[in-house]
């Protein structure tokens, strides 16, 4: 009967143990550092993409934009060349409206699921990117056109097709807290936690894997693929971090997640950018995010560059 | 300083300033609106019409009556008179109401009509520090004193003060002889009040008649009714003439009382006063305006209760909304569950109050499941984002059509009740839920239909009370506090309910 005064001893041990609730999130993080205004630069991802080249991040090409519904049919003449690619909408989420072309050949579109698709499915498919049927607010949308990523070998048994990402948690500049989002049969390909994607939290100082959880459940390997995940090691995570360390020079956010991926020819890239990343990169890692904020706040220098921001973070504790 | 100043300060200070303002409005309107907590409170308001009438005889006429003083007993709710041609003047302080007119040839009848309700108990005693003076009667002979001497000693024999003693003997159903002898054949309560007073008097006990109205049902032009008022150490005790019971009974309402007259008309012949009473029950609510007016709270003029009864009605179903979206904050923020649009919820629970909740209920999901069918249906014809819709938005109506058409001719009510359902609210929901499970899966559209009907009735149990209803309505300044908790409840930062469940793994092995 009185279960819910449970509520109480939870909320004081979850403050102790430093999680961050979503009203929290939004009220004292989101709404302080990160200026609205700012949003549309990584709402949209073509402009995220223009941004992080003009200074040297990588990100994958971009093959070409489809902004009026008038230029859908013109799909063949823009990817004319190019034996795979992605089409994503410019202000999408969660990775809704991502079609991956793994095989084009002869006007034949094949998916990464291995589905076979005809044109007009896949014209069907950009009108509704363009109509705003994936973008947040529902408002009309660009199509983005852009290279497939091929992923490293190192991640080749981590996922259930789809492609394995490193999400990083920048807090005013500084990485404070990392995991990778894998794949699996439930989640359709998707790495989005609660859809059923498996998260591994990482040390933010290694790369090293912390622990894994799928559905809030510790796991130790892959439910798919049987891979063990408490060996996973992601190499170059000095530049993963890099990336995220930039990415607050880019944007100005106080308070971003940077999605990176591991390209098997050109290292780590920038996928994109989001001003209100998620909460369950805590249950990945195991802890919460108030304490690593509140380290950042009290004991790291201001001022510093990106890179000196990273090695900063790798060399304290 | 620094802590007021911040804008959870404010807010709270905000949400403070609003609740006593509330407060203090609630009391206001209790008090001098009469308005109830209750929708259903019922005020019994009697309605009492003193009807003067008399033969002028030319000379400029001048009728004054006595009206009712009233201090605990009864509140006022109107005073009217109706007297065509005459110049009235109210007396407030000794209770009089004045009528002049220049003199005038046929019968004249006007009336005092006065409203009144609320009737309280009281003891309906005066204080009086100086005793009035007496003179004791002198007696005819000495026959007349030892009868008047007897009756005394047959009423000692009784209990109860003097005037008690004396007046239950004079009612005795049979008279002893002494008393027969006593008393007149023909017995009016005049005459008998008369008596009484005479025969106190041979005790040197003060006493006068009281005249005023029984307040009882069909009572069509009657004389005033009497009592007896006696003086008993310091103070005077009314008493009734029938059964010497003391105390003001509930239901009279004095008109005269002590040396004053109840009718004085000059200018004029064979006058008489007789009174008509009628009672009527009127919702306190619509009691309010009358009072106020009475009162003459300016202030009624300016509120929603001083509109017509159209206006009022459609304002009575919006003031509901404050209290729906609080809910609805609650919910999300603070319980943490997620719908399908910010006030789909409340929409829904706003349609299930005019369709009934079952019927609402049953017919709503009625029309979500056709209308996923019809959409699903729609996918395979891969229409582009507007057009498709609208498609849906256009079935959804074409289903309440059918629907409504259908529930009629089968006379079942459930169905006929589809027209209800806001068409837009619905046809995106249908859109949203399609598109959740194309994307997450059928459990995840069925999880966002439950939550958001959930949500929904929650909403509806909530402000479906008549009660709830009623008092948002009544006292529309809780607007103010609820608009303050709402804002206050945008600073707060603590854990969602629905956290405990998701975060609960970042604490157990601790």
């Amino acid at each position: 009967m009185f279960e819910w005064l449970h509520y109480f001893s939870y909320a004081r041990k979850f403050h102790q143990a430093g999680v961050l609730g979503m009203n929290a999130r939004n009220y004292k993080i989101i709404a302080h550092y990160n200026k609205r205004s700012l949003y549309p630069l990584v709402d949209d991802k073509v402009k995220t993409k223009q941004l992080a080249n003009s200074i040297d991040i990588n990100t994958p090409h971009m093959i070409g934009v489809i902004e009026h519904q008038y230029e859908v049919i013109d799909l063949p003449k823009i990817v004319r060349g190019h034996k795979e690619f992605v089409v994503k909408p410019a202000h999408g989420s969660q990775g809704k409206g991502v079609l991956v072309i793994k095989k084009y050949q002869d006007g034949h579109y094949t998916t990464a699921s291995g589905k076979e698709l005809r044109f007009r499915e896949v014209y069907q498919h950009v009108s509704n990117i363009l109509s705003g049927l994936y973008s947040l607010g529902g408002q009309y949308d660009v199509a983005l056109v852009e290279e497939l990523v091929h992923f490293s070998d190192v991640f080749k048994d981590y996922s259930f097709q789809g492609i394995p990402d490193v999400r990083v948690i920048v807090y005013k500049g500084y990485p404070a807290l990392a995991m990778m989002r894998l794949a699996t049969k439930e989640s359709g390909g998707r790495a989005n936690l609660h859809q059923g994607a498996v998260g591994v939290g990482l040390d933010i100082r290694t790369g090293n894997t912390l622990q894994a959880v799928c559905h809030n459940q510790p796991i130790t390997h892959h439910p798919d693929t049987g891979a063990d995940l408490m060996g996973l090691k992601v190499p170059f995570w000095r530049e993963h971090l890099l990336i995220g360390a930039q990415a607050y020079e880019l944007t100005g956010l106080g308070y971003l997640g940077a999605d990176i991926v591991l390209d098997k020819d050109r290292g780590p890239m920038m996928l994109e950018l989001n001003a209100r990343p998620g909460l369950a990169i805590q249950i990945a890692n195991g802890r919460g995010l108030i304490n690593a904020i509140k380290k950042i706040d009290k004991d790291y220098p201001k001022n510093l560059s990106a890179e000196e921001r990273v090695d900063y973070v790798l060399n304290h504790d | 300083m620094k802590k007021i100043l911040s804008v959870r300060g404010l807010l709270t200070l905000f949400l403070l300033l609003t609740t006593i303002f509330a407060v203090w409005a609630t009391y206001y309107k209790i008090t001098v609106w009469g308005f109830s907590f209750k929708p259903t409170e019922k005020s019994d308001v009697w309605t009492i019409d003193a009807h003067v009438s008399f033969q002028p005889t030319g000379e400029p006429i001048e009728v004054s009556l006595s009206t009712p003083s009233i201090a605990k007993e009864y509140k006022i709710l109107s005073e009217d008179t109706v007297a065509k041609g005459y110049e009235v003047q109210k007396d407030d302080k000794n209770h009089r109401i004045t009528m002049r007119s220049k003199g005038r040839k046929n019968k004249q009848n006007v009336y005092y009509r006065i409203m009144i309700y609320d009737n309280e108990d009281v003891t309906g005693k005066v204080w009086e520090k100086t005793p009035p003076k007496i003179k004791k009667p002198a007696f005819n002979d000495e026959l007349q004193e030892a009868m008047i001497n007897e009756i005394w000693t047959l009423a000692d024999a009784k209990e109860g003060s003097a005037a008690r003693r004396i007046i239950e003997l004079l009612n005795e159903e049979e008279l002893a002889p002494q008393v027969d002898a006593f008393l007149p054949v023909k017995k009016s309560p005049k005459i008998m009040a008369d008596k009484i007073i005479y025969l106190l008097s041979v005790k040197g006990i003060p006493a006068r008649i009281v005249r005023g109205v029984k307040l009882a049902e069909k009572k069509h032009s009657s004389r005033a009714d009497l009592m007896l008022e006696v003086y008993e150490g310091s103070k005077w005790k009314i008493y009734d003439i029938e059964t010497g019971e003391d105390g003001l009974p509930k239901n009279f309402v004095i008109f005269q009382r002590g040396g004053v007259s109840l009718l004085d008309v000059s200018g004029g012949v064979n006058s008489e006063v007789k009174f008509a009473v009628a009672k009527s029950v009127i919702s306190s609510f619509k009691m309010a305006g009358r009072r106020a007016k009475y009162e003459n709270s300016r202030l009624f003029n300016w509120t929603i209760y001083d509109l017509p009864s159209l206006e009022q009605n459609a304002l009575k179903w919006l003031m509901i909304f404050p209290l729906g979206i609080l809910l609805v904050v609650l919910l999300r923020n603070v319980v943490g569950i997620s719908t399908m649009g910010t006030f789909t919820p409340m929409l829904i629970a706003m349609s299930l109050i005019k369709t009934g909740f079952w019927a609402g209920f049953i017919c709503f999901s009625v029309i979500v499941m056709l209308g996923l069918l019809i959409r699903t249906l729609l996918t395979r014809l891969n229409l582009l984002l507007v057009p498709r819709i609208s498609a849906v938005v256009i079935f959804v109506i074409i289903i309440m059509q059918v629907l409504t058409v259908f529930g009629y001719q089968a006379d079942w009510r459930v169905i006929a009740s589809a027209a209800f359902f806001p068409i837009i609210i619905t046809a995106w929901i249908i859109e949203r839920a399609c598109i959740t499970w194309e994307e997450d899966g059928a459990r995840n559209a069925i999880k966002q239909i439950v939550n958001t009907l959930f949500v929904a009735v929650v909403t509806y149990l909530v402000v479906s009370s008549s009660y709830i209803r009623h008092i948002m309505f009544a006292f529309n300044e809780w607007n103010f506090v609820i608009l303050a908790i709402v804002m206050l409840l945008g600073t707060y930062t603590g854990y969602r309910l629905t956290e405990i469940k998701r975060f609960a793994a970042l604490v157990k092995d601790k």
